[in-house]
């Protein structure tokens, strides 16, 4: 089964939490829970079990972000979630040169939230123009940045 | 295609594939380092049609949130309502009855395949053959002339609710389905002989834009970018949802990974299309097709949910995040042609003008998906 | 006309007459070939096509012409002026003087020059100089990029029409145009050379830049290729110097191939005119048929298909007529 394959794999890293998820309420097989300076080595380990990185992206929570990777297989059906809590003026590592896909994926969460990623190769905002000095998505984002 | 050895001095100069541009399916602007004909660098530079969808979405409730599905991907807007729909529908723990699943899957395939005859003429139009377009239209058109009848729109539908589908698919529109079906099997020899067979058309798209496994895996591909690569992942069956695990049909599958082969799965998507459309007409069940306690006001409990669903594109994933609230957290849309369209550079280096409006073309872009 | 063959000599004369029917020709003909093109496309795409300005759209052609004529003659500031200027009229010129020499009937030839089939041929390549002037001053990369396309395919493509071409006047014997019509009066030399008609079909194709060989003015690709920055009246001389262009390419078809003006009943005028038209037509149906081939495929196809065919058939032809 390949959600076992997955915890025996994710076993040695010593992560927060690694548990079975409710599928018919979230979706998710497999719930794990990381520190940010773990992520690569995570990453790695999912790539490594023939996971593909189905989507990444931020939630501001006010006080920190928490970083939200979904995983998912191409041939048996586990998808696995893995969240990590970001205090809010630190970065988080990239995990691009383990997934590529992951590169625009974080650009956009640079650019809607300003969080850095270290060791990107090419952190620079994607959806809005490069002038622009805000970051649309955070909680404490209002107004009109016409003003 | 030999490789034109090019000399050793590699001056480069730098053209722009502007946003306006007939061949990119939208407001995309592709930056090219080239060598001669030769493409040295592509770096796709999107935003241009960004309008803050997720930041809206922060700021509408559940159901103010509806219309804007339709207006990530037009042209299979049926599948973000449903994707979106599943969502909420699993946060507040409603199940549509029988006959609103079927409706749902009905609806949502005769879309699956305008997308698809859409895309087929655009692609040909792309490559210069202007003929095929218009055939595709003509057939479009009875497609939306019958998701007409029961939406109300024609291209960005905002069709199922919480709970089901406001308004019930009359024998009409069973009857026009069913000529539709038969339409258009009677013109597959059509398409064929007008374009799988020509020579000139085979010799631009085989070998062309080849994606390998591997790109597929760390890209994360989805959808007839993936399919055409070998690997039958397609949420339908894989991650079964809906009333689909209750109809026969066929993953089809490309073996090289080139243009070619993506247009032969998306031909045969829509013949798979067709089938599920038959059956579901045949087995449709009577019944109510809304459920029974809908609230009218939205107000999940706190948690998260991801739901995936199989677009026209690839997988379109729906990630929501509620904190008790009648509006949403967060909404992540997760939408293929991101990922689609980030493959593109690698696929891009070593190739001619003319190959690269091909393999664009065979991504099946919609950019305001990838703008959102 | 005799006042004018009593004052300037009846060679003059008859050439001032047949220049003026020249000038009629052409335009009428590029009225009536644009509303053809419209129309063929239209119909093989299920739609009716120009239907509103005069009956079935006949004077559709006539509006545009009036719109286009209209229109402001943009130059664009960085733009090589000379040359800019001189292009459309270096395009338009060679194919005009090209009419002095198509035999449309037994008398009407307007100089039946002993090297009438030179002078075509000649005459055409020029018109890739037209083009590389078009693209070089229009200062914009996609229109360079249009010229030397249209030069490397040009050029080409030149090489196995003109060898298929010889094939014909090894038959013949003579490069006059009248002389090769003559010796069609039995058999047209399509029966007898079926291998050089389609190759003279497909080089036609390909030196008047029409689909699938129109990657010059590839619009899904270079928008609009060598005349994306001309406007106005001198977007209207390219266009009607390929219309034109079109009909002397099927001329020369009919003239080599199809038996020129002979057949039954009819004046041979007729028969002329009809013949070309067809030839036309088959032209259009290719562009509306078949996708754009791409470029290297275009010229490989050239170079290493196409030219060794037509040696091969000009060496059968020259074995067929030893052995005779």
């Amino acid at each position: 089964m390949l959600q076992d394959k997955i915890k025996a794999a994710l076993a040695p890293l010593n992560l927060e939490k690694v548990a079975d998820g409710d599928y018919a309420k979230t979706g998710y097989h497999l719930e794990v829970a990381a520190q940010p300076e773990q992520m690569p080595q995570v990453a790695q380990t999912l790539l490594d079990t023939g996971c593909f990185l189905e989507s990444l992206t931020a939630v501001d929570l006010g006080e920190s972000f928490t970083m939200v990777y979904h995983f998912a297989n191409f041939f048996e059906l586990c998808r696995t979630v893995v969240h990590a809590a970001l205090p809010k003026p630190k970065g988080m590592p990239s995990i691009s040169k383990v997934y590529p896909g992951a590169n625009w994926y974080e650009r956009e969460v640079f650019d809607m939230f300003g969080i850095h990623f270290f060791g990107h190769p090419d952190l620079r905002r994607i959806l809005l123009p490069d002038t622009v000095d805000y970051h649309p998505l955070l909680k404490s984002f209002a107004g009109d940045p016409w003003k | 295609m030999e490789m034109i050895t090019r000399g050793i001095e590699e001056k480069t100069y730098t053209l722009n594939l502007g946003p306006q541009h007939p061949s990119t399916h939208g407001v995309l602007r592709v930056l090219l380092e080239m060598d001669g004909e030769f493409i040295t660098k592509a770096d796709p530079d999107i935003g241009y049609g960004h309008r803050a969808h997720e930041h809206m979405a922060e700021n509408r409730n559940y159901h103010q949130f509806l219309p804007n599905l339709g207006r990530l991907d037009y042209l299979h807007a049926l599948a973000y309502n449903h994707g979106y729909c599943m969502a909420v529908e699993k946060l507040i723990g409603v199940a549509p009855p029988e006959r609103a699943e079927f409706i749902r899957v009905i609806t949502n395939e005769l879309n699956r395949i305008a997308s698809h005859l859409l895309w087929f003429g655009a692609y040909l139009l792309d490559l210069g053959a202007f003929t095929p377009f218009l055939y595709c239209f003509d057939d479009r058109e009875n497609i939306l002339d019958l998701l007409e009848r029961v939406t109300g729109s024609r291209l960005t539908y905002c069709y199922y609710r919480f709970g089901g589908v406001p308004l019930d698919i009359d024998d009409d529109f069973i009857a026009g389905a069913r000529a539709f079906v038969k339409r258009l099997r009677s013109r597959w020899s059509d398409y064929d002989n007008l374009v799988t067979k020509n020579v000139i058309f085979i010799h631009r798209t085989k070998d062309v834009g080849v994606v390998t496994k591997d790109q597929c895996l760390q890209y994360g591909l989805t959808g007839p970018m993936l399919r055409g690569s070998g690997i039958p992942y397609d949420i339908r069956k894989v991650e079964p949802y809906s009333a689909y695990p209750l109809f026969d049909f066929e993953i089809p599958v490309g073996q090289n990974g080139d243009i070619f082969d993506r247009y032969m799965v998306r031909l045969a998507e829509m013949e798979q299309s067709l089938r599920i459309i038959e059956q579901a007409l045949d087995k449709l069940p009577n019944g109510p097709i809304m459920a029974e306690k809908v609230p009218k006001r939205v107000k999940p409990a706190e948690g998260e949910v991801y739901q995936a669903v199989e677009a026209a594109r690839g997988e379109f994933g729906c990630y929501i995040v509620s904190q008790g609230d009648i509006k949403p957290y967060r909404i992540k849309l997760r939408v293929p042609c991101f990922a689609n369209l980030s493959v593109f550079p690698e696929l891009a280096v070593d190739t001619l003008v003319a190959d690269l409006v091909a393999i664009l073309g065979s991504i099946d872009l919609v950019i305001p998906e990838i703008d959102r | 006309m005799e006042l004018l063959v009593h004052y300037l000599g009846s060679e003059v004369a008859r050439m001032i007459v047949g220049l003026i029917g020249v000038i009629a020709l052409v335009s009428v003909n590029a009225l009536f070939l644009i509303w053809m093109e419209r129309k063929v496309a239209a119909h093989m795409q299920l739609r009716p096509g120009p239907m509103e300005v005069g009956p079935h759209g006949a004077i559709q052609t006539v509006a545009d012409a009036l719109k286009l004529m209209g229109k402001e003659l943009i130059t664009p500031d960085e733009v090589d002026k000379p040359i800019f200027w001189l292009a459309p009229i270096v395009i338009f010129l060679p194919v005009l003087l090209s009419f002095l020499v198509i035999p449309f009937s037994e008398t009407w030839i307007i100089k039946d020059m002993n090297v009438g089939l030179v002078l075509i041929l000649s005459f055409s390549t020029l018109a890739v100089l037209a083009i590389l002037m078009a693209g070089w001053s229009s200062n914009n990369k996609y229109a360079v990029f249009g010229a030397i396309r249209s030069v490397a395919q040009n050029v080409a493509y030149e090489i196995p029409l003109l060898i298929t071409v010889m094939s014909i006047i090894l038959m013949v014997g003579s490069f006059k145009l009248t002389d090769i019509v003559a010796a069609q009066s039995k058999y047209w030399y399509v029966l007898l050379q079926p291998l050089a008609f389609i190759l003279y079909i497909i080089c036609a194709t390909a030196e008047t830049n029409r689909a699938p060989f129109d990657l010059p003015e590839a619009e899904s690709e270079l928008v609009a290729g060598f005349h994306t920055e001309y406007t106005g009246m001198r977007f209207a001389l390219f266009f009607l110097a390929e219309y034109t262009n079109m009909f002397i390419v099927s001329a020369i078809a009919t003239v080599l191939f199809l038996g020129g003006w002979h057949g039954p009943f009819l004046p041979g005028v007729i028969w002329f005119l009809l013949k070309v038209y067809a030839v036309i037509f088959l032209l259009m149906w290719f562009r509306w048929t078949f996708p754009r081939v791409r470029f290297d495929q275009l010229i490989t196809f050239a170079w290493k298909i196409l030219i060794p065919l037509s040696f091969v058939n000009l060496l059968l032809t020259a074995l067929a007529l030893k052995l005779r």
